[in-house]
């Protein structure tokens, strides 16, 4: 009902101008920049994924920010990600302007199909530095996150809070005198004073988030969605505030399903580090083994042969496949709609058979290796997949049918939840929510990875940008799925099942039994893992429920020194307060099952 | 001293039903589901019912510490109690009938406005807020819908001239209502389905919104009598159903009127079981602007233009 | 059946006197329904069973939800009980009850002479009912229906819900509006 009015068509994003601006070359950006500001000292760094990256100082990062967004044409219109990284051990740093602590703000242009990356480095125990939420709406959880992890202090941040950790936890995790394990802390007592302190801490205030508790002439409610609902699909609190059945606001709290991933990528080997990636998103499996892989593979300089680059993408396709399922049947049951849960977890299972006789794992199969995939394909993996090519569309015509054309489906995701071009991409919005709100950005599309260049598939894109929409936008992107499987199927090369190069891990039997060299090569890489050479790359891929990322950080050693994980489902999450702003709690739910995140993905 | 018997033959039956359809319930939605359903107790899994009753009588019987006590106990029993009232007026065959009442619909329609009562005492006595949601909604969407409820049967009264529902029956020897009241079957079911809060119009419940509404609290045999009475409410309206528009116990010779009415109850206990199903829940702002929008004109055209053949026909 | 109507006009009594000592709102309200439903017996035991429906349905079903619905919107707890008690001061129950204490005198008065007319037990038809309502009255049920007309069209004037707040489309919508006027 709103979108009538409200149609996004005032930036379009042609091709064509993609292309030119993709021409010209990244220093124009740096010879404007410093046009602009000649008096700071820009630094540029080089990268191994190629993204223009600047040092600069923290008094300047507002204005320059501003001056990338708003000012330049073809402007950085949409912060990526920020974080942070505790400089203080890393080797190698004297030869780049770091001092203590960095921290990293990506933007990405959508006109220029390119990021960027600022860094700014900081000196000091606990640093601060000026904050950007003015300038971008979804910088907000990021810096609440930076803070919550190094302690870094944001100077005109709102409502500076930890985010992931408990309010009641010491220490902020990925700083390097932090212990990563819980054996290192020592043992956990719960006594009654700790009870009541994180009783206490758990308590909603209000006042705390400027909310009032009562209006002119009425009490407000505040109604906990949360931790444990059935609607949050996992242990998400939503804190509403409710005017009757109004949502007048809303507070998400996340963080319950925080396992530290990242701290985990410090600690953990190259290789050793692939398991936990499957449980980011744990709907997308395999999907992000690639993200993964991709950044790693960068930063060792492998290229991976044709044949796994399909083996890869067809995987992916799959878990995607298995991914969009999944939310199809929870939306629906969202909804109220009971059955279709069924019959969509039964084909998934038809993908998990797929799967499993492939990966020999379901969920999560760890099957992605540094330089390749884990084994070949099994013998008659043609087949499986080929009857599944054959016997899925007619399902999926079947659920558009119950579920999609259902009027009383229609009558609660139509106009609900809708939010404009402008704010999904002020928000950070990517993936299906970015398409359903009519521009078609896919990066398997726009910057192809892993050999998705090669395959022909369309982009769905739906208009109004609102739960309906988006769903539209999913289950077309089953069928898209579905073709690029039977291209893979039909169109998988011969050759290695993984790369021929010194870091694959572990690397090819037979090339390690040559000579003394191979064999060394071979034993250290299983057994203090690959030593990846320094650098830093950032992959970016586009996962189940938008674009995820991993950018890492190596000093040159068996582990990361900085993993950070992007994850599309934190400012989707993020987002959801804003969207989900006078509607009723019924439609909330609608706008949690169409926002499809999954809380480890949140969480990390 | 056979009134008595019949009293306790109905409640007997009635009973039994409303376990039974704990495990028909289960069954069919699994067998619509593509999955088994409770299976493995006695034959087909019939003595989940029994398991699932022993189950509830052994629960702890728990009263929040925080809930209106009298009033958190009063309010489960209502609803059996009401919907059991209602079964008094209706004719399972033409000598089984506990009391044939000259009021009878208007009998019916007053019982079930008592059912309310338990929602939104149920609610409110739970002192809980998703329960206090429920509440609301349950009793909004209640005392809307019996009022279309009412109205859609009255087109069935003007045709007979009577509220008794052994008259109805009779009047439907040559033709059912069902294809001279079209409109109201539908309404009747519409408001049916929504007095009985099942799917679609589970809104007082909506388990992925309010977790259970007006009943989060309840356990044990206190959540037993919401669960019966929420069986009961659907053999109700399905014998009613049954009885206003399918000609209640009338059918051809070769099985007895009482099996003939017990078929067509449970066809449409099956036809509940699949709405639950197979349809979303619409939100319930749109419930209540379908009903008072589009239920309400539609019911007294229909009565207006019922009662205007009436009369022509009659002359 | 006399000792029908004694049993329920007892009921009656004995829980309209609860109605007015309850302090809960909700509790008093309960006892309110258990009156109806007594008035109601002792309407059936008169032989007039549709006035006893009607009792139920309008009363009981209709009437009394919706009291408690308002009184569950108001969150009425203890603090109004205490208040309550509060208010109940001499001269506020002292005018009332001495009028009521002329109409029992009254009514004392009437059973004792014992004069009045016997009710004979004998049923009314609805259609009895429907004939003397359509044609002896027609204009006192026009009249009735013109009031609630006027109470229903009131009611919803008054009960119009703005909704204070609003969707960002649509605040954005009214504030442009508001910058034309």
């Amino acid at each position: 009902m709103f979108c009538k009015n409200k149609t996004c068509n005032t930036i379009h994003y042609s091709p064509l101008t993609i292309h030119n601006y993709y021409m010209s070359d990244a220093s124009a950006i740096l010879t404007s920049l410093h046009q602009q500001f000649d008096a700071v000292t820009f630094v540029p760094q080089q990268t191994v994924d190629n993204i223009d990256t600047l040092w600069l100082p923290k008094e300047n990062i507002v204005a320059v920010v501003r001056y990338l967004k708003n000012t330049i044409s073809a402007p950085f219109n949409l912060l990526y990600d920020l974080c942070g990284i505790d400089e203080r051990d890393r080797m190698g740093k004297e030869k780049l302007p770091a001092k203590d602590f960095t921290v990293i703000y990506s933007l990405f242009s959508l006109d220029r199909n390119k990021f960027i990356r600022l860094k700014v480095a900081l000196e000091g125990e606990y640093p601060s530095i000026p904050s950007i939420t003015s300038l971008f709406k979804n910088a907000n959880w990021y810096e609440r996150e930076v803070y919550d992890m190094f302690g870094i202090k944001f100077e005109g941040h709102p409502h500076l809070q930890r985010i992931l950790m408990p309010l009641t936890w010491q220490g902020h995790p990925l700083r390097k005198e932090h212990p990563a394990r819980a054996t290192e802390i020592g043992p956990y007592r719960l006594i009654n004073e700790t009870i009541d302190r994180e009783q206490d801490a758990l308590q909603f205030k209000p006042e705390e988030w400027g909310m009032k508790r009562e209006s002119d002439d009425a009490d407000f409610m505040f109604l906990n969605i949360g931790p444990q609902h059935p609607g949050t699909h996992g242990v998400l609190r939503i804190v509403l505030q409710l005017d009757g059945e109004d949502i007048v606001d809303a507070v998400p709290e996340i963080g319950f399903h925080h396992r530290g991933a990242e701290k985990m990528g410090e600690r953990q080997s190259w290789h050793t580090y692939i398991p936990y990636t499957d449980r980011i998103d744990y709907l997308g499996g395999v999907m992000n083994n690639l993200a993964y892989l991709l950044a790693v593979e960068k930063l060792a300089g492998i290229e991976v042969p044709d044949r796994v680059k399909v083996i890869r993408v067809m995987l992916c396709e799959l878990f995607r496949i298995s991914s969009h399922l999944v939310w199809f049947g929870t939306f629906a049951q969202d909804v109220g709609q009971l059955s279709p849960v069924f019959y969509m977890f039964t084909d998934r299972e038809k993908v998990f058979d797929i799967i499993e006789a492939v990966c020999g794992g379901r969920m999560h199969p760890n099957w992605f290796r540094i330089g390749g995939v884990a084994q070949d394909l099994p013998k008659g993996w043609d087949g499986l997949v080929r009857d599944f090519v054959k016997y899925f569309p007619p399902k999926i015509k079947e659920y558009t049918n119950m579920v999609i054309r259902n009027s009383l489906f229609k009558g609660r995701t139509k106009g609900i939840g809708v939010y404009t071009l402008d704010e999904a991409i002020e928000w950070g919005v990517t993936g299906p929510g970015l398409r359903a709100c009519g521009l078609d950005w896919d990066f398997r599309k726009k910057q192809p990875y892993s050999g998705y260049e090669m395959f022909d598939f369309e982009i769905p894109t739906a208009q109004n940008g609102d739960c309906f929409d988006r769903a539209v936008v999913r289950v077309e992107e089953l069928w898209q799925s579905l073709r690029i499987i039977e291209q893979c199927l039909n169109n998988m090369p011969e050759g290695n099942y993984k790369a021929d190069h010194p870091l694959t891990t572990p690397p090819l039997k037979k090339y390690t039994m040559q000579d003394i060299e191979t064999l060394i090569t071979h034993f250290l890489n299983v057994s203090w893992g690959p030593v990846i050479p320094a650098g830093e790359a950032m992959s970016c891929i586009e996962a189940t429920k938008g674009a995820n990322s991993y950018y890492l950080v190596s000093d040159g050693n068996t582990s990361s020194y900085r993993t950070r994980i992007r994850t599309p489902s934190f400012p989707h999450m993020q987002m959801v307060p804003y969207v989900s702003k006078g509607y009723t709690v019924a439609d909330l739910l609608s706008i949690l099952g169409s926002v499809d995140f999954v809380l480890a993905d949140i969480d990390r | 001293m056979q009134h008595i018997w019949i009293v306790l033959g109905v409640l007997f039956v009635l009973l039994n039903i409303a376990a039974g359809l704990i495990w028909l319930e289960r069954r069919m939605l699994a067998m619509w589901q593509d999955r088994l359903g409770p299976n493995r107790a006695g034959p087909l899994g019939i003595l989940i019912v029994l398991a699932d009753t022993l189950k509830l009588f052994f629960k702890e019987d728990w009263i929040p510490p925080f809930a209106d006590k009298w009033v958190f106990i009063t309010a489960p029993a209502i609803v059996v109690a009401s919907v059991l009232m209602s079964f008094v007026i209706i004719p399972f065959s033409p000598s089984i009938i506990v009391s044939d009442l000259n009021v009878g619909i208007l009998f019916f329609l007053a019982m079930s406005s008592l059912g309310v009562y338990s929602i939104v005492l149920g609610g409110w006595a739970s002192n809980n807020k998703y329960s206090l949601l429920g509440a609301l909604r349950g009793a909004s969407q209640m005392i809307a819908y019996e009022v279309f409820m009412g109205l859609s049967l009255m087109g069935i009264v003007m045709l007979t001239g009577s509220f008794k529902l052994s008259d109805i029956v009779n009047a439907q020897k040559d033709v059912w209502f069902v294809f001279k009241q079209p409109v109201a079957l539908v309404i009747f079911f519409i408001a049916g389905v929504a007095e009985t809060h099942r799917l679609p119009f589970d809104i007082p419940e909506a388990e992925s919104e309010l977790i259970a509404g007006f009943h989060s609290e309840y356990s044990g045999m206190k959540f037993g009598m919401f669960f019966i009475g929420e069986y009961l409410g659907v053999t109700l309206i399905s014998a009613m159903t049954a009885t206003m528009f399918f000609g209640g116990w009338l059918g051809p010779a070769f099985l007895p009127p009482w099996a003939w009415f017990f078929i067509k109850t449970f066809a449409f206990i099956l036809f509940f079981i699949l709405l639950r199903a197979s349809l979303p829940r619409p939100r319930y702002d749109q419930l209540m602007e379908t009903g008072w929008k589009v239920l309400l004109p539609l019911v007294l055209l229909n009565l207006m233009v019922t009662g205007a053949i009436a009369l022509w026909i009659r002359g | 059946m006399n000792y029908l109507f004694y049993i329920s006009s007892v009921v009656a009594i004995v829980a309209t006197i609860m109605v007015i000592t309850r302090y809960h709102p909700v509790h008093a309200l309960l006892y309110l329904v258990v009156s109806f439903l007594a008035v109601s017996m002792i309407f059936l035991s008169l032989g007039a069973p549709f006035v006893a429906i009607l009792e139920i349905i309008l009363y009981a079903g209709a009437i009394i939800v919706l009291f408690i619905f308002v009184v569950m919107m108001l969150n009425i707890g203890s603090e109004a009980a205490a208040q309550e008690k509060q208010w109940i001061k001499t001269q506020t129950w002292a005018g009332p009850t001495i009028l009521t204490a002329i109409l029992l005198a009254e009514l004392l008065v009437l059973m004792i002479r014992g004069d009045s007319t016997t009710i004979t037990d004998q049923s009314v038809p609805i259609k009895q009912i429907s004939f003397s309502l359509y044609k002896e009255y027609i204009i006192a049920v026009e009249l009735v229906g013109f009031l609630l007309m006027a109470g229903i069209v009131g009611a919803a004037h008054i009960g119009r819900h703005k909704k204070r707040y609003l969707h960002r489309f649509l605040r954005e919508k009214e504030e442009r509006e508001s910058v034309k006027l």
